[in-house]
C-alpha cells in the first residue's frame, strides 16, 4: 500500500465497479427469464416447441429425487419449532397455543425457505455445473449453429420444472412439518393428534398458504436464474466450473434470504 | 508423404474444378469487407472471400491469425453485421430470427473439440437435429442417423456415449452430426488436430467423399498443409486478420511471397533471434 490516502477511492472505485456488474448480471438474467418465457409460449410457431419430456426429466431431477432429504429436513424443521414452543410458551404455560406458533411459521416461513435453500444447494449446482461445461465443451455454440436455440432448449425446461416442483415441495414440507410436530405437541401435553390438527386447521388461512406457496414459485425462479446466469458466465476449464457452481449456491441463498424478507415485508404492510 | 497419400492427393487433383469451371458456380458464402475487433482490438481486416458450391476451401494461417474468428461469424456466432456475409445467397445481417433459423438447418458445423452432447449418445447426438428441428418419426430418425453414422465409418458405434471415443471417432461423430440434415454447406474447425497421419487422412477421405456424394461445400480451417494439399480447391492463407493469399492449391503452394512459404513450411516468422535484444526484452526494458 503505497499511499493509504488514496484506499477509501480505491475502496469506493471497487464498491462502484461492483454494482455495475451486478445490475449488468441482474439485466442479463431478466433478459434470459424473459426469453425463456416467450420461447415457453411461443416455441411451438418456430416449430421448437419447449419439451414436455424435458422439463418432467427436469423435474424428476430437481423435485421427485429431492423428497427423501426434503421429508427428512421438514420433520427435523417440523420437530425442532415444537420443542422450541413448547419450552417458550411454557414459560407462560401457555403450551396449548403452540400450534398456532407452529402453524404460521412452517407454512409462511420454514417451509418455502428450507426448501429453497434445499434446492439451491441441491439443483441450483447442478443447473449451473451442467451449463458451464456445456459452454466450456462448445455445446452451447453447437446448439446455436444448428439453429436451436439454447434458451429454449437448456433454460426454458429447467425454469418450468422449478416454479412448478418448488410450490409441490413446499406443500409437501407443510404437510411433514405439521405432522411431525404435532406428533411431538400431541404426546407431549396428552392430547389427541386430531385435535392437534383441527386447531391448526382452524388458525391457518388460505391467504398463509399462498403467502408460502407464492414464495416457493419465486425461489424457483431465482433458483433456475442464478444457476443458468452464472453457468453461463464461465470461465477457464474444470476450475472454472467449480468457480461459477459456488457461486451460483452462495448468490441464490443470499437472495432467497433477502426476497424472502421484502415479500413478507410487501405482503403484510 | 506415403505413396498412397501421393496417389490420393493426385486422383483430387485430377478431379479438382478448374478455375474457369469455378467462376461460373453458385456463391454459397460471399464476404464483403468484413471488419472485426474484439474491444479496441482489432483481429479481422477486410477480409473478401467467397466459396463457390461444391468447393473445398481451406483457411490456414498461424496461431492468432484470426481463422476461429472468421469461421464464427460466418456460422453466425458473431454478431452479423449486414451486407457483409452472404450464406447460401441469404444477406445474415438482414434476416429475421425466423430466416436465420430456417438458414442454419442448411449449414452443418463441426467444432474442433467434437462439441458433442455429453449426457447423450453418440446416435442421440446425431438425431438430436431431427428430432428438435423436424417432425420426423423415430423410426425415420433412427434410419437417417445410421446412415449418417455408416457413411463416417461409425456404424455399429451408435450406442456409445462421446467419452467412451477415441479422438478420430468424436471428429467423425461430430461431422456425422454436422450432415444430418443434409446440408448444402458444412464447416469443420481443425478436423486434423490431434490425430495421428493415418486417421488424419482418413479423415481427408470422408471429407472428399463427402463432397462428391452428397454435393457439399465445404470449408475447412486447418492447420495441416499436407492435408490442404490434399483435399483443397483452393487455399485461404490468413495471416494477422489480414487475407494474404487466397488461390488454387498450385498457386498457393508455388506461391513467391515469402510470408506464404513461410506459413507452409511452418518456418518461424522471426527465425533469427537477436541475443541482446532478446535479453533486454525479457528484462522488461
Ligand atoms: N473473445 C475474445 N476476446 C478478445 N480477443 C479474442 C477473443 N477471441 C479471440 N481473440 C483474439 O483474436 C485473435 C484471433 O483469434 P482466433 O482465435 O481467431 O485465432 P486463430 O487463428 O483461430 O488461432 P488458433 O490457430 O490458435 O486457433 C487472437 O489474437 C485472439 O487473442
Ligand atoms: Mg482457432
Amino acid at each position: 500500500m503505497a499511499n493509504p490516502l488514496k484506499l477509501p477511492g480505491k475502496i469506493f472505485e471497487g464498491i462502484g465497479r461492483r454494482t455495475v456488474a451486478g445490475l449488468d448480471e441482474m439485466g442479463y438474467a431478466a433478459a434470459i427469464f424473459f426469453e425463456a418465457i416467450y420461447w415457453t409460449l411461443t416455441g411451438w410457431r418456430y416449430r421448437q416447441p419447449v419439451r414436455i419430456t424435458s422439463a418432467f426429466a427436469s423435474m424428476m431431477q430437481f423435485g421427485v429425487t429431492a423428497l427423501p432429504i426434503a421429508t427428512l429436513l421438514a420433520a427435523t424443521i417440523g420437530l425442532m419449532l415444537a420443542i422450541q414452543s413448547l419450552y417458550s410458551l411454557g414459560l407462560f404455560g401457555a403450551e396449548q397455543y403452540a400450534y398456532i406458533g407452529i402453524a404460521l411459521s412452517v407454512v409462511r416461513e420454514f417451509s418455502p425457505m428450507i426448501m429453497g435453500i434445499l434446492i439451491a444447494g441441491r439443483s441450483g449446482s447442478a443447473i449451473a455445473a451442467r451449463l458451464a461445461t456445456m459452454s466450456i465443451n462448445q455445446e452451447v455454440d453447437a446448439l446455436q449453429v444448428m439453429g436451436i436455440n439454447p434458451v429454449r432448449f437448456l433454460v426454458s425446461p429447467v425454469l418450468i420444472a422449478l416454479v412448478l416442483m418448488m410450490p409441490c415441495l413446499a406443500m409437501w414440507a407443510n404437510l411433514v412439518s405439521i405432522l411431525a410436530a404435532g406428533l411431538y405437541v400431541s404426546a407431549q401435553l396428552h392430547q389427541s393428534f386430531g385435535a392437534y390438527l383441527n386447531d391448526t386447521i382452524d388458525v391457518l388461512k388460505t391467504g398463509d398458504v399462498w403467502h408460502g406457496l407464492g414464495k416457493a414459485t419465486l425461489f424457483g425462479v431465482i433458483i433456475a436464474l442464478v444457476g443458468v446466469v452464472n453457468g453461463s458466465m464461465v470461465q477457464g476449464g474444470a476450475e472454472g466450473v467449480g468457480k461459477v457452481t459456488t457461486r451460483s449456491v452462495v448468490i441464490s441463498i443470499t437472495l432467497i434470504v433477502v426476497a424472502d424478507m421484502i415479500f413478507a415485508y410487501m405482503t403484510t404492510k | 508423404m506415403t505413396n498412397d497419400a501421393l496417389t490420393a492427393e493426385a486422383v483430387n487433383q485430377a478431379n479438382r474444378p478448374s478455375a474457369e469451371e469455378l467462376a461460373t458456380r453458385r456463391k454459397v458464402i460471399e464476404v464483403d469487407s468484413l471488419d472485426w475487433s474484439f474491444g479496441t482490438r482489432q483481429v479481422l481486416f477486410d477480409i473478401n472471400l467467397d466459396v463457390r458450391e461444391g468447393e473445398i476451401m481451406v483457411i490456414m494461417g498461424g496461431s492468432g491469425s484470426g481463422k476461429t474468428t472468421l469461421l464464427r461469424h460466418l456460422v453466425g456466432l458473431m454478431p452479423p453485421l449486414p451486407g457483409k456475409i452472404k450464406l447460401l445467397g441469404k444477406d445474415m445481417g438482414a434476416l429475421s430470427r425466423m430466416q436465420l433459423l430456417e438458414l442454419k438447418r442448411r449449414i452443418g458445423v463441426a467444432f474442433q473439440f467434437g462439441a458433442l452432447f455429453s449426457s447423450m449418445s453418440v446416435s442421440e447426438n446425431v438425431k438430436l437435429p431431427l428430432r428438435e428441428l423436424t417432425d420426423l418419426e423415430e423410426r425415420t430418425m433412427d434410419i437417417m442417423a445410421n446412415m449418417k453414422l455408416e457413411v463416417c465409418n461409425l456404424s455399429g458405434f451408435g450406442h456409445l456415449m462421446p467419452s467412451d471415443l477415441s479422438g478420430g471417432m468424436m471428429k467423425r461423430a461430430s461431422i456425422a452430426r454436422a450432415i444430418v440434415m443434409d446440408p448444402k454447406l458444412i464447416f469443420l474447425d481443425e478436423p486434423s488436430s490431434g490425430l495421428d497421419p493415418v486417421v488424419s487422412s482418413a479423415l481427408d477421405d470422408l471429407i472428399l467423399k463427402l463432397r462428391d456424394a452428397m454435393d457439399i461445400s465445404v470449408v475447412v480451417v486447418s492447420h495441416d498443409v499436407e492435408s490442404a494439399y490434399k483435399i483443397a480447391d483452393r487455399i485461404t492463407i490468413l495471416d494477422k486478420g489480414r487475407i494474404l493469399a487466397c488461390d488454387r492449391v498450385d498457386a498457393v503452394r508455388n506461391s513467391t511471397n515469402e510470408r506464404v512459404q513461410n506459413l507452409l513450411h511452418r518456418r518461424s516468422e522471426q527465425a533469427e533471434i537477436d541475443p541482446t535484444e532478446y535479453l533486454r526484452r525479457l528484462a522488461g526494458d
